[in-house]
């Protein structure tokens, strides 16, 4: 579907510097992408919205997903959309991650986002965060790390090693 | 006649659709990475578009629409990115006009394959024809003429390389408003996603003449919103708002941006009810506090500029949701303001998630406040209530 088909870059073109870049594959809200190429997946401006990095280190696969309600049954619009919530995305992107090869078994999570940025819209950012911590409990999921709540805008990039990296409004930035 | 707001929201959808393949059959011509940034519906005066396009140079293709959809699509490079253009394209510079030519064929070629899909008809496009063009002479011919155009309007993204470009695309408005009217959002055509979503249950549907009438809202609110500033600061101020556009929420963070941004966000009581959010780059935001504040501040963006901006984000709000609430015939309240910093989009994340449990789609204000000769550029996202806002447009049309 085109909304979970975000934009792809290709592999390092022709001059290109380093020869071995695999790309950045941008995944937007509402969006999830895996990769099996060593790509970065990237996405921006988190605030209440949680994204969720999953990884299968031995079979080289990972995945992006950034989500911004907690439940498909809160939905009262009609869109079939399910890397817009929590729960279903993280549904889908378990199994968009098992045909490419991952194991469901030795995934680990990453998360990160989910903060309260206006005390105007009733704490949707923790509702996230708590909806993503039990449907990845529920898929047998380890989160391994994570950097949630607050107040703060964060952009991450999550690695082909899974390792995720957060970084606020500020600049500073850190690697879960 | 009526027109369901959600089979704008397929026709919006469809716009991007056709414009991603647009930037994939350019991805494959020139080897550079291109993605859809944002896709917008707007619905805008001769005038406004004018004033919105004033001071760009644009150079590109356009061309006439034939068969299941008529009217003009234009593709255009802001013109200061033309050398990066031709350096990437086969034969480059020596190629000039018509590597651009071939450019806006291809992609353009791309962008209506996707409406055609969804029509489930051809349209046929007129040989390309290469512009240069000053200010809104860009937009497709016609697009300044009325009060109350559609104009679809689509912006791609060079990920490594300074390549946006915009396409616009003006349907012909009675064959249009057939095309809108007559085509229920559910019933996409195969190969067209399931643009209006499946429920059944019965879409905002608004008169098409209110759609115009809600384009003079922004229009009206920006008026009162000076007026405000001018009391309060007692400085020559004006709002000047170019346009008012229809996005999917899924692509307000995306058109915010990731560059850190300061301002106010109200939630807005009554009907319509929803949210709304003015924000300033840090660096307009800093310049439009101090001409405010009666010394300068200690920080550029402390609690001094932060109160100012309370203040101004106030104001500037009563201005809008009273000349709506006018416009309307509704009363509309909104809560105290409440403060942000951070990035762009973060900010902005919590409403649009708020919102997007019941609706796809929101509103954005491009505006820009002048103040006793300082300009500060702001955007003002006015997320509404569809249905309610739906239900209130149609009120204004009845006997």
């Amino acid at each position: 579907m085109s909304h979970s088909s975000p934009s792809r870059s290709r592999q390092g073109s022709e001059g290109d510097e380093t020869g071995v870049d695999p790309g950045r594959i941008k995944v937007g809200v509402g969006e999830l992408a895996v990769a099996t190429n060593g790509e970065t997946l990237t996405t921006s401006g988190l605030g209440s919205c949680v994204a969720v990095g999953l990884v299968d280190r031995d079979a080289e696969v990972h995945g992006l997903l950034h989500a911004m309600l907690p439940s498909e049954d809160d939905a009262r619009s009609a869109t079939a959309r399910p890397a817009k919530y929590v729960d279903a995305g993280i549904e889908t992107l378990i199994e968009r991650l098992r045909r490419s090869g991952a194991s469901a078994g030795r995934l680990e999570a990453r998360i990160a986002g989910g903060a309260e940025m206006l005390d105007l819209t009733d704490a949707v950012g923790p509702r996230n965060v708590e909806r993503a911590e039990a449907s990845l409990a529920a898929a047998d999921v380890p989160i391994v790390a994570s950097d949630v709540g607050d107040g703060v805008g964060r952009t991450v990039q999550l690695r082909a090693d899974g390792g995720l990296v957060v970084r606020a409004a500020d600049g500073f930035e850190r690697t879960l | 006649m009526r027109v369901d707001v959600r089979a704008l929201g397929a026709c919006n959808r469809l716009s991007e659709q056709g414009a991603k393949q647009a930037a994939d059959a350019l991805s494959e011509l020139t080897g550079t990475d291109l993605a859809v940034e944002v896709t917008g519906a707007s619905v805008a005066s001769g005038e406004d578009l004018a004033e919105a396009f004033a001071g760009r140079e644009s150079i590109g293709v356009s061309v006439g629409l034939r068969g299941g959809l008529e009217g003009e699509a234009v593709l255009a490079f802001d013109a200061a990115n033309v050398d990066a253009l031709l350096s990437l394209l086969p034969g480059g510079q020596s190629m000039g006009h018509s590597a651009v030519s071939e450019v806006g064929n291809i992609a353009l070629g791309g962008f209506l394959d996707g409406w055609a899909n969804y029509l489930g008809t051809a349209i046929d496009m007129t040989p390309p024809r290469y512009f240069e063009a000053d200010g809104a002479a860009v937009l497709p011919d016609g697009a300044l003429a009325g009060d109350g155009v559609f104009l679809f309007e689509s912006r791609l993204d060079a990920t490594t390389t300074d390549l946006d470009f915009s396409i616009y695309m003006l349907p012909d408005s009675g064959q249009f408003r057939d095309l809108i009217v007559g085509k229920a959002a559910p019933a996409a055509a195969p190969g067209a996603e399931a643009a209006g979503g499946s429920d059944d249950v019965s879409g905002p549907a608004v008169p098409y003449e209110s759609l115009s009438t809600f384009a003079s809202l922004a229009k009206r609110g920006s008026a009162n919103a000076a007026d405000n500033i001018a009391m309060m600061t007692g400085l020559e101020t004006t709002v000047d708002v170019s346009r008012l556009r229809f996005v999917p929420l899924a692509d307000v963070p995306a058109e915010v941006g990731v560059e850190p941004h300061a301002g106010t966000v109200f939630e807005l009581q009554g009907k319509p009810s929803g949210y709304l959010a003015i924000l300033f780059e840090e660096s307009s935001a800093a310049t439009i506090a101090e001409a405010m504040l009666p010394m300068e501040p200690d920080e550029p963006l402390g609690d001094m500029a932060e109160n100012a901006l309370c203040e101004l984000g106030n104001v500037m709000t009563s201005g809008f949701i009273d000349g709506w609430a006018n416009v309307l015939g509704t009363s509309i309240a909104h809560s105290p303001p409440e403060f942000v910093h951070d990035i762009g989009s973060s900010t902005i994340s919590p409403l649009v998630a708020k919102l997007s449990q019941r609706q796809d789609y929101g509103f954005v204000i491009d505006a820009a406040i002048r103040t006793e000769g300082v300009e500060a550029r702001c955007d003002v996202y006015a997320l509404p209530d569809e249905r309610e806002l739906a239900a209130a447009l149609a009120q204004l049309s009845e006997p």
